[in-house]
């Protein structure tokens, strides 16, 4: 046996003043009786357990010092070597994934999966250790190893619940890590997974050595929505299109009744009968220039709430207003505007007084857009603008020689400004050879000729953005072509900013990056659709943010009271293997507990000791009062 | 503060009083003997022979039935009543202690038998007889007998109850009431004694007095020296729960050997705590009918 404190061995000092006490003799209490005579004859009888009486004050000194030893033993925390040979690493890995708050056992699985782990927490002898990590979105390491039994049930039980994917393989690969010592001895190495095995690498785990599943979850029956995005329509510039996907996981037919809403207005209500395993889909297309808040739901109470909801943000979209500046005029320039849903169209032959620039009414965050046609005006007013076919040079480029016939060979593909747009088959016989100044920036030359001559070029200067298409668009074929609209509306959204994109609804769990505006200035909060509040690095443009594990709409604000938010994230279940409630064959049926180890007996020796210790103590206490000894 | 103050006289007066309307004699004075002689109260008649005194002819019985009868009355004779006081130093003890109790329940049986006119005697004793009052008669002496009562004191090494009443006994007086005022912890046993005024024709009575702290000793637990008030020898003991019900059995079965004791003689016996007020005790011994007579 060996101590683990043997500095505790000097308590046992304390015998000798015990000793001391007891070979003192004790003035006894003198008490007057009127006569001795009832007194004598209760003692007198008692004279053949005279030797006892002896015995009785040492028997005294002897509980107080067995008192006193199992004290000092304690101390010293003894301990024998085949406990530490013995001792276990075990890792608790708890799923607190999406499927976890599925209800079908009360009050969810992540209830019962933390009630089963407390009991294998009380089933832990004195030498193990344990640590805890939850396996749900990113597998996190709650509690480190450690033997203090209250302070892994006080982890576990705080064991957040989220919406995210389940980790189980990474959860376990990560255990391993974590209780593998220096020289890798996996001996009494323990993993304990607390699961509803709704996850995709389930049946890896379940090869793992070391591995103990332990199952939480009925097989039940769910509806779930696996997939809802919203996007602006590509030709429509008010419509937009919603893809959803509701799958029924369950093993029988269910009728339910799918509802979607913009901003709290009903937009598409359908009804569903779903045979067992069936997925529905579809793609809706709906109109609305205000944009917003897209929700959609199921009208069914099942186990899982999280998946019977979805939402997704869509873009608001802006009037723009548009001046057409065309000394000739040009029909197909003009209709195409005109076609746009978003363009107030106003149309002059000679450009307007650089004193008054044109602006759209009082609104003055919104610029208005300038077309020239052939002419420009030098310098070029500030302020966007669509320059096409100029007939002369400006502050920013100088006109030269026309190039006949130009082939498209470059075209930069990446840009949002060429999205969907060909214009290498496009005819196009003529057009301005440009020659840009050191006042135009670093142009964008987004398509340009064979000879290296700049077809469509951009320029982003700080005063507006300027888009030049160099062509001739009364000879050729390209206003004929649908690449021309699409163009137009695509230089329209690229005037318009990024107001326009597509902002996906993000799967939970998700990690995403997103641009602040004004970094330097400001502090910006993520604030999570449970209430939740993160600080977002402060001074940087763009950052991560993640993992989002809960449903609904995450909001970027700045750190201010009433801020409205700078940017919202719509984030969904959109998980089929969560949506999925039903337990694989290989998952251990609940009620498969596992073995509960020592419980009281696996207490460490010390802890045995002060048990007797204090039995002792209750020992001499009922001895005392009955004065069996003194 | 004295023992027999002003209050404790008011308190004799009134069960004098209270003993008279009550009882009407039937307490201690006033016992009629069988003796016909020259008494006040009638008896009975008799046939007149010749010598009889003529006073004590009925003369209307003559005129109406023309018969010569004599009446004929009863003798009074006083009673005398012996109070035998414990005087050891075990009586010494208690809250309020016994001694001054027994002295007081003394004085109180005196008062009420001088009251009825009957003649009463005092012996205070301890392992022998250590004081006496002599025998006297009428009120007038209570004073007297208070006195004598408040200069005894408490001495003694053993208490020896035969002793006492072997030289009672053997004295030149008149047979009578004997009533011992004791705690009757003799160590050789209150029988002894007592049986000896029986057999001289004494009538005894006993009035045993105890203290609640002798009946239900408390705060005696753990390891304690024992040391009797009387005989000053100590004793180390160490007393338990089960020690302290023994005394109370033993205890109590010593009080109910006394009870016995009393029942088996025809004696009367009266046990009392001291707790109880003395003239408490007196009338309760006035309510027992034939406790004193």
């Amino acid at each position: 046996m060996n101590f683990a404190n043997p500095m505790g061995l000097i308590w046992a000092s304390l015998a000798i003043p015990i000793v001391i006490f007891y070979i003192l003799k004790i003035r006894l209490r003198r008490v007057p009786v009127s006569t001795i005579l009832f007194w004598r004859q209760i003692f007198e009888e008692k004279k053949p357990r005279s030797l006892w009486q002896r015995l009785r004050h040492l028997l005294s000194l002897l509980i107080q010092l067995t008192f006193l030893a199992l004290l000092v033993g304690a101390l010293t925390q003894p301990f024998f070597s085949w406990e530490i040979d013995a001792a276990r690493r075990v890792v608790l890995v708890i799923d607190n994934s999406a499927s976890m708050n599925a209800t079908d056992v009360e009050p969810s699985r992540l209830a019962r999966a933390k009630e089963l782990g407390q009991r294998i927490i009380d089933g832990l002898r004195a030498r193990d250790d344990m640590a805890i990590i939850a396996a749900g979105t990113q597998p996190q390491v709650i509690c480190g190893l450690t033997g203090h039994q209250r302070t892994l049930h006080e982890h576990l039980t705080a064991v957040p619940a989220s919406d995210g994917p389940t980790r189980l393989a990474e959860s376990v690969a990560l255990a391993g890590r974590l209780v593998n010592d220096d020289k890798g001895e996996p001996k009494h190495v323990q993993v304990i997974v607390l699961t509803d095995g709704c996850a995709k690498d389930f049946a890896e785990i379940t090869k793992m050595d070391h591995v103990q599943i332990v199952g939480v979850g009925r097989r039940t029956g769910n509806v779930g929505i696996t997939a809802f995005q919203a996007r602006r329509s590509l030709l429509d510039p008010i419509g937009y299109e919603i893809l959803t996907e509701v799958v029924n996981y369950s093993d029988e037919q269910v009728e339910c009744r799918f509802e979607i809403d913009l901003n709290g207005d009903v937009i598409e209500v359908v009804p569903l009968k779903l045979a067992a395993n069936e997925k529905w889909s579809k793609v809706l297309e709906k109109t609305s220039a205000s944009g917003g808040l897209l929700t959609a739901r199921i009208n069914r109470d099942d186990a899982l709430v999280a998946d019977n909801r979805a939402v997704a943000l869509l873009p608001h979209r802006e009037y723009q207003p548009v001046l057409l500046v065309s000394a000739t005029g040009d029909l197909f320039l003009e209709k195409v505007l005109e076609a746009h849903a978003l363009v107030q169209l106003s149309v002059v032959r000679k450009p307007p007084a650089p004193s008054s620039p044109p602006r759209n009414g009082g609104d003055k965050g919104k610029d208005t857009i300038t077309v020239y046609h052939h002419q420009v005006p030098n310098p070029l007013p500030p302020g966007p603008a669509l320059v096409i076919d100029p007939d002369n040079g400006c502050d920013l480029w100088q006109v030269g020689d026309k190039v006949q016939n130009p082939l498209v060979t470059k075209q930069d593909h990446d840009s949002p400004l060429m999205a969907h747009i060909r214009l290498d088959n496009v005819l196009m016989p003529e057009a301005r050879q440009l020659t840009f100044t050191p006042a135009a920036g670093k142009p964008h030359v987004l398509a340009a000729a064979l000879t290296g001559e700049p077809l469509l070029v951009a320029l982003d200067r700080p005063e507006g953005k300027v888009l030049i298409l160099t062509v001739n668009l009364d000879k050729g074929d390209l206003p004929l072509r649908t690449a021309f609209p699409i163009l137009v509306t695509n230089t329209l959204a690229w005037f318009a900013g990024g107001r326009g994109e597509l902002r996906e609804a993000l799967a939970a769990g998700s990690i995403t990056e997103v641009m602040l505006p004004q970094p330097s200035a400001r502090q910006y909060l993520l604030h999570g659709p449970d209430g939740q509040i993160r600080k977002l690095p402060p001074g940087v443009a763009r950052t991560t943010i993640g993992p989002l594990d809960q449903c609904g709409v995450w909001s970027i604000v700045v750190a201010a009271p009433g801020a409205d938010p700078v940017q919202e994230i719509a984030c969904n279940l959109a998980n089929r293997e969560e949506s999925d409630l039903r337990p694989p064959e290989a998952l251990p049926s609940l009620g498969e507990e596992p073995a509960r180890a020592m419980g009281f007996a696996g207490r460490p020796i010390w802890f045995y000791l002060l048990v007797a210790a204090w039995l002792l103590a209750g020992l001499e206490w009922y001895l005392y009062q009955r004065r069996w000894i003194s | 503060m004295p023992l027999f103050d002003s209050d404790f006289l008011k308190k004799l007066e009134y069960l004098s009083l209270v003993s008279k309307r009550l009882f009407r004699g039937t307490l201690l004075a006033q016992r009629r003997t069988m003796q016909l002689g020259g008494g006040i109260e009638f008896a009975d008649h008799r046939d007149y022979t010749p010598g009889d005194d003529f006073r004590y002819l009925d003369w209307n019985l003559y005129a109406r039935h023309d018969e010569l009868l004599l009446k004929r009355f009863q003798e009074e004779e006083d009673l005398h009543v012996y109070l035998l006081l414990d005087c050891s130093r075990s009586m010494n003890f208690g809250v309020p202690c016994k001694f001054n109790f027994a002295r007081q329940v003394t004085a109180a049986l005196a008062y009420i038998a001088l009251a009825d006119l009957d003649r009463i005697a005092v012996v205070a004793f301890a392992e022998d007889i250590i004081a006496d009052f002599p025998l006297t008669r009428g009120k007038g002496r209570i004073l007297a007998l208070l006195s004598f009562l408040e200069n005894l004191q408490p001495q003694g090494a053993d208490t020896n109850l035969a002793r006492v009443a072997g030289g009672f006994v053997h004295r030149n007086q008149r047979r009578g009431l004997a009533i011992v005022v004791s705690d009757l912890y003799d160590p050789g046993g209150f029988e002894r004694g007592l049986d000896l005024l029986r057999h001289h024709r004494y009538e005894p009575h006993i009035v045993q007095i105890y203290d609640r702290r002798e009946a239900d000793p408390t705060n005696m637990l753990g390891d304690l020296e024992l040391y009797d008030i009387e005989t000053m020898q100590g004793r180390k003991v160490t007393i338990t729960e089960k020690n302290l019900r023994q005394y109370r059995k033993l205890f109590e079965a010593f009080e109910q050997s006394v009870q016995r004791y009393g029942n088996q003689y025809g004696i009367g016996c009266t046990r009392t705590s001291t707790e109880i007020p003395f003239d408490e005790l007196i009338l309760k011994m006035m309510r027992a009918a034939g406790a004193v007579r």
